[in-house]
């Protein structure tokens, strides 16, 4: 698969074959919008500070379609009065891992027009590049993942506009491509068959199975252990063999976006030049190594990454059918009451 | 939504709020659940199929009679590759499986093509619904593909207005460029096919079966019109038994297999397994439920397919 990969690129030597990334991909719930409507009305009126989010998803589980960041009604902040409100998210449920994220929500069109993408996805990646050097993003990994949603309401045309991006560090230069191949090819029959099991335990068990950054470490004698990011010098101290694991949303040749940020983790904290990757996906809900990718990849750019000063650029607004434009969706039919009232006649 | 669809609603809705929820099991003899039967049969899908998720939905249309964390069960970001009306054109070419609809064989499926005869009455068991007016029709299939730019909301600025006026261009080396076009089936009227879908299972009180809700999104994440939804549905059921209507636990209208005949195709499903010698276990019933499901919602491909004994075996 490497190999294809090389040639189809067209680069000769596999140092300098870039390491790529699929964007990721949001889907908006109907319900988001009724609950961003109501609370617009009822309790945030004409102020427009940030509001805080949790977005979901959850690893890759059909080999057809990738998996999205999803917002849902509950993604936001309750209608109760407690005012420092955050989204009331239960967790442990596998099917949502929730990802923080930053929802800007402009009283004009001309506002959300002139909101400064560029600074706004600086200050999300700000944040990112804190909870690396803090350390927090070793202990609950899913802050790695954020992202930034603007959008204008029009509560009068019941038309919502918005745009998402998946804020990501950029590498400079970037990592190579070392090897990718599909998990059961990379992973002896044994290994591949305890990394499966272990894999099936971490996400059955409701404390681990939202938690989206992990390590797979292997012992000589095959079996695997799925271990939490900060246990990663015990696992040295055992002498294994440690893989990065991620789930991983996409189903193509992938890896999947949330790789970026664990990359820059990865260099920036334990400053790895050869580093391997599991890319975790399903199939029925079960791990599936057919799917899953092994990637080896080089990371060259570590000058600067362990200076807390110096944020590395970011990329990641989200494109709209191949361009750089926002959304718009129009839910007129559901909550015009008007409308309601003409359909229910 | 007609007038008598919005009758019986009413009435149904009183029904339900007046009388108490099933705690007698009646699974064998009438194909119906208790909503402790709901619940344990949830308990086994969501175990067996870990894509389903058990959810609380709106705060404020939770049911009392369901536990607070258990009022529906849901899988998300279910793949459907192309639509139901060219699979069957396939399928019944090919001589294939197809849906009986009939008085007799209700809810069977003929595995050799679809019979010669067919009866000119087949609808008059599915009560209530012949007032039903689905527009599923062609010009609907062949334009307006989400909210997106709806032909009557003409203040919807064309796509090239949203342009930004920074001209935001992110160049990145690291960035899969990925092509938009993701079909998997090339066809000439460039409608891309992968769309996806929210399946969910609600209990329905006054039919005492659950009930299955769709909710499609297009090939670039966009809410589905429910209208829309229809061209995923066997066309034998899309203009009878699948209705549009307000979710129990959701905000906004879904498509929604109607569960007026649930009880009754159920209970030929279990008389049939009975009569092979297998004594069905109720826990197993949102299995059986999700295979007859699959023959009203033949491309969207929802877990369903895993190997389970449908019951103890005496044979």
């Amino acid at each position: 698969m490497a190999q294809e990969e090389k040639s189809r690129s067209g680069c000769g030597s596999s140092s300098s074959t870039i390491l790529q990334f699929l964007p990721f991909n949001s889907l908006v719930d109907e319900g988001f919008w009724h609950s961003l409507s109501s609370l617009k009305l009822n309790k945030y009126g004409i102020d427009d500070s940030p509001i805080p989010l949790t977005g979901f998803y959850a690893p890759c589980s059909h080999s057809q379609v990738s998996n999205h960041l999803t917002l849902l009604a509950e993604s936001l902040p309750t209608d109760e009065n407690n005012q420092s409100s955050m989204p009331a998210i239960s967790r442990g449920n596998r099917n949502r891992c929730p990802v923080p994220g930053t929802l800007y929500n402009t009283n004009t069109l001309e506002a959300f027009h002139a909101l400064d993408k560029k600074s706004l996805l600086k200050e999300e990646a700000n944040k990112i590049w804190e909870d690396i050097h803090t350390g927090r993003a070793v202990e609950d990994s899913a802050v790695l993942s954020r992202f930034l949603l603007i959008s204008f309401a029009d509560l009068k045309k019941w038309s919502f506009h918005y745009w998402f991006a998946f804020p990501a560090l950029v590498l400079d230069p970037p990592a190579t491509l070392v090897e990718s191949k599909r998990a059961s090819k990379w992973f002896t029959s044994e290994q591949a068959k305890s990394v499966s099991a272990a894999c099936n335990d971490w996400r059955n068990s409701s404390i681990t199975a939202d938690v989206p950054f992990f390590l797979v470490s292997i012992a000589s004698n095959s079996h695997a252990t799925i271990r939490h990011l900060k246990d990663w010098e015990a696992c040295q101290a055992d002498n294994q063999k440690v893989l990065f694991g991620f789930y991983d949303p996409c189903h193509e040749k992938g890896p999947g976006w949330p790789l970026r940020n664990f990359l820059a983790l990865i260099c920036s904290r334990w400053s790895l030049k050869s580093v391997h990757f599991l890319c975790y996906r399903e199939s029925r809900g079960f791990a599936d190594m057919e799917s899953s990718l092994v990637i080896e990849s080089l990371i060259t750019a570590s000058q600067g990454l362990n200076d807390r000063q110096l944020v590395p650029n970011a990329v990641g607004w989200e494109k709209n059918k191949n361009k750089y434009v926002s959304r718009c969706i129009n839910l007129a039919k559901s909550m015009d009451p008007i409308r309601l009232a003409v359909s229910a006649a | 939504m007609v007038l008598s669809q919005r009758i019986h609603e009413a009435f149904k809705g009183t029904v339900e709020r007046m009388t108490g929820p099933r705690t007698v099991s009646a699974f064998k003899e009438k194909g119906v659940l208790s909503v402790s039967e709901f619940i344990l049969a949830g308990d086994n899908l969501v175990s067996k199929c870990p894509t389903w998720s058990w959810e609380s939905g709106e705060p404020s249309k939770r049911k009392p009679y369901l536990p607070a964390e258990k009022q529906f069960l849901i899988t998300r970001n279910v793949p459907c590759l192309r639509r139901a009306a060219s699979v069957e054109e396939e399928y019944e070419a090919a001589g294939g499986e197809v849906l009986l609809d009939n008085e007799d064989d209700d809810g069977w499926l003929a595995t050799h093509g679809k019979p010669k005869e067919t009866k000119g009455d087949e609808d008059e068991n599915v009560p209530s619904m012949e007032a039903l007016e689905i527009s599923a029709k062609k010009s609907l299939i062949q334009t307006n593909p989400s909210y997106f730019g709806g032909e009557e909301e003409e203040d919807i600025p064309d796509m090239e207005d949203f342009e930004d006026p920074d001209n935001l261009v992110e160049s990145d080396p690291a960035t899969l460029q990925t092509t938009y076009l993701v079909a998997h089936e090339p066809d000439d009227d460039n409608i891309l096919r992968t769309r996806t879908y929210d399946v969910s299972i609600t209990y329905d009180k006054y039919y005492q079966t659950p009930r299955v809700w769709l909710t499609g999104y297009d090939e670039s994440r966009m809410l589905l019109q429910p209208e829309l939804v229809l061209e995923d549905v066997s066309q034998d059921h899309a203009h009878k038994t699948v209705t549009i209507e307000d979710h129990p636990h959701l905000p906004g209208k879904h498509a929604s297999v109607h569960p007026c005949q649930h009880g009754a195709v159920m209970k030929k499903i279990i008389d049939v397994l009975m009569s092979r010698g297998v004594e069905p276990e109720v826990d197993k019933y949102l299995f059986l439920f999700l295979k007859f499901v699959a023959s009203v919602i033949p491309t969207i491909e929802y877990d369903y397919t895993m190997d389970f004994d449908l019951g103890s075996s005496s044979s």
